[in-house]
């Protein structure tokens, strides 16, 4: 065993001796040939596995790297998204209040412009918050319109909001008549959110279908001549002493955000001041 | 033998293409071949050590493009001279194993640059050993330690499991 191991060391550092002095007497190719069809082939396999282990590294990096960018662009998407949101509701609400200016501007009135800042919608009750009340002269019962039309009235002042009736409200009810044919009447709310007229049957003859409802002004609390509605349908009952018409409101209650409070002299005609209802 | 042996020339080399660069300190990168060939002479004996050192310093030898046989000649000798002592040494203790190698990578720079030497090797002796052959050392001592611990750590491991 020991000689063997002797042997094999002898026979290794022979062989290396005879390669250095083979190159050593200025014949290094050969030796470097003799070698080189040895190693070659352990090379190129050893710079196989070394081109695949960092190819499969490399991947691995560039797959870490998409990974983390998609979830960067994800976020960015994400960040436009929001930020294309806010755009378009700036550019709705900029609009909203440019009418809401154009209106408070071109009304002989006095009035107040106020947010809401909460909804009431349940059956029973149906009214909306606006962010002015007692520190900003807001009094019970004054209108409240938007530049669509009539929104309804306060009802309740408290020391920095005010409660607004919509017209939808079940206890509501507005003078108003038929801007066409001055059929006077009443409009009410309705428990299930919608507006009906209430007229006589006499002063009604003619009424139609699409004909524009407005505030009468007679009562005092709503300026005369702001759009209410539009007749949907008529509900002629016969030898009745009152009819009913249904309306469809010029003011979707539901969405408005930006309103004006009549804080001023109530007596005036608005008719011309607001545009002819559309829909229907 | 013959696949630990392959596993040395092969492991060692791959390894030494590939981490080599990788864990180049400061210009400074370990001679991972010498490292695997210490290792494995002390556990397969000197027969191992003397082929393996043999087989993968030739590599060294052609890949380096310098003279043939010089780190052949070393390793082999390396590792036949430590599979031989491997026995008597008391080698599980870090605080061995890192001066061995160091010692182990002093002594196999000294041989190359001797053999080198005799074929009018022109840098200097105290440049060479300061700046190449001893931060090797140090390296290989650090990192073989590193992988010793390592095994073991496995080999704990793979027993409790």
């Amino acid at each position: 065993m020991r000689v063997r191991r002797v042997f094999l060391l002898a026979v290794t550092l022979a062989v290396c001796l005879v390669l250095l002095t083979i190159q050593g007497r200025g014949q290094e190719s050969r030796a470097a040939d003799l070698v080189a069809v040895v190693t070659t082939p352990v090379q190129r396999a050893l710079a196989a596995l070394h081109r695949g282990a960092f190819g499969a590294w490399s991947t691995y990096v560039e797959w870490k790297n998409v990974r983390a960018e998609n979830r960067r662009l994800r976020e960015e998407v994400r960040q436009l998204r929001v930020n294309a949101l806010v755009v378009s509701e700036t550019a709705g609400e900029n609009h909203r209040l440019r009418r809401l200016l154009g209106l408070r501007d071109s009304l002989p009135l006095q009035t107040l412009a106020g947010e809401i800042i909460a909804r009431e919608w349940g059956g029973w009750v149906r009214s909306l918050t606006v962010n002015r009340g007692r520190g900003d002269d807001v009094q019970r019962l004054i209108a409240v319109i938007s530049p669509d039309g009539l929104v309804g009235r306060v009802v309740d002042v408290r020391p920095g909001s005010a409660v607004v009736q919509v017209l939808t409200d079940p206890a509501s009810t507005v003078g108003a008549h038929v801007l066409r044919t001055r059929t006077p009447g009443i409009v009410e709310g309705e428990p299930r959110g919608t507006l009906r007229f209430k007229y006589m049957a006499r002063d009604g003859a003619g009424l139609e279908v699409g004909d524009v409802v407005v505030s009468s002004g007679q009562g005092g609390v709503f300026p005369r001549g702001i759009p209410i509605g539009r007749v949907r349908s008529i509900d002629d009952r016969g030898s009745a002493l009152f009819h009913y018409a249904a309306l469809a409101p010029v003011v979707d209650f539901a969405r408005i955000d930006e309103v004006l409070l009549v804080i001023g002299d109530r007596g005036k005609d608005l008719t011309a001041f607001f545009p002819a209802p559309t829909g229907g | 033998m013959r696949g630990l042996l392959a596993l040395t020339v092969f492991g060692g080399g791959i390894a030494h293409a590939t981490l080599a660069p990788a864990l180049r300190i400061a210009d400074v990168a370990p001679d991972i071949p010498l490292i695997v060939v210490v290792l494995l002479a002390l556990r397969r004996g000197p027969e191992f050590g003397c082929i393996g050192g043999f087989a993968a310093g030739l590599l060294q030898d052609t890949a380096g493009g310098g003279l043939v046989g010089v780190q052949a000649l070393t390793k082999s000798l390396i590792g036949f001279a430590i599979g031989t002592a491997g026995g008597r040494l008391w080698v599980s203790q870090p605080l061995v194993q890192v001066p061995g190698l160091v010692l182990l990578s002093l002594v196999e720079g000294l041989a190359r640059y001797a053999l080198l030497k005799l074929f009018h090797f022109p840098a200097p002796f105290g440049e060479l050993m300061l700046y190449v052959v001893l931060p090797q050392a140090l390296y290989n001592g650090f990192l073989g330690a590193a992988l010793v611990l390592a095994l073991a750590w496995t080999q704990t491991q793979r027993g409790a499991s």
